[in-house]
């Protein structure tokens, strides 16, 4: 299951597992950003490719207008994960 | 332990990732194996299913337990050829405006497995891949 909401703080919790089949979800409520954001993954288990896909969809979009998406409380395999695809290098990433 | 049946459908990963827990936590295999099973499971089933659209059989899923790894096959008796041993080059030092969208799934598994065979006959496609604890100097 994974499930994607604001804070009370305005920034994006994500939770449970963003796999293929729930990446149409995260891209929903991410296509709607139009200002910088911060994501906490704290929550967050896994992700795939089509998750990954969907992240630099939107940071490459917001770009466009001078805002960006920063992650944090990134778990150890998923910095892994964003390590490998060089992802570090393209969002500001904060580890738990 | 065993092997299971899915359906080609995105919705499978669901299920695939109960099955292959199940099997994961009964035998107590650590995190650091789990996740990147989870994650070649997913990468490669989601290929068979999205790059061979008109195939109709269910896709195998097999996962054993050995010395505290994992061995799991995934056999599609309906597919089209498709190495993914094969390197695929992704340019992970390119700035954001370069990068694109996607390609970044057999990239990862090729970093993040120990093994990875493919073998493809007569229409039926069978991936290989395992996964070891990682070890640490006490």
């Amino acid at each position: 299951m994974f499930e994607i909401d604001y804070a009370e703080s305005g920034e994006v919790v994500c939770s449970g597992r963003l796999d293929a089949a729930q990446s149409a979800r995260a891209e929903a409520f991410l296509g709607r950003l139009e200002t910088s954001h911060t994501l906490d993954f704290e929550r967050l288990e896994y992700i795939s490719s089509a998750g990954l896909a969907i992240l630099l969809k939107t940071q490459k979009r917001l770009s466009g207008s001078g805002a960006a998406i920063k992650i944090i409380n990134v778990n150890k395999h998923i910095y892994d994960i964003f390590r490998y695809s060089g992802f570090n290098a393209i969002f500001e990433i904060e580890t738990l | 332990m065993g092997g299971q049946a899915f359906k080609r459908s995105i919705e499978s990963v669901a299920d695939i990732y109960r099955f292959s827990e199940d099997v994961m936590a009964a035998a107590d295999i650590d995190e650091s194996v789990r996740f990147p099973i989870h994650l070649a499971m997913e990468e490669l089933f989601v290929n068979l299913v999205s790059y061979n659209p008109g195939a109709h059989r269910d896709i195998l899923i097999d996962v054993q337990i050995a010395n505290g790894g994992v061995v799991v096959t995934i056999t599609d008796h309906d597919a089209a050829e498709f190495d993914v041993t094969r390197a695929r080059p992704v340019d992970t030092g390119a700035s954001l405006r370069e990068r694109k969208p996607g390609g970044l799934g057999l990239h990862l598994i090729q970093h993040m497995v120990d093994t990875l065979e493919y073998d493809y006959r007569d229409g039926r496609s069978k991936i290989r891949f395992s996964k070891e604890p990682e070890t640490h100097d006490v």
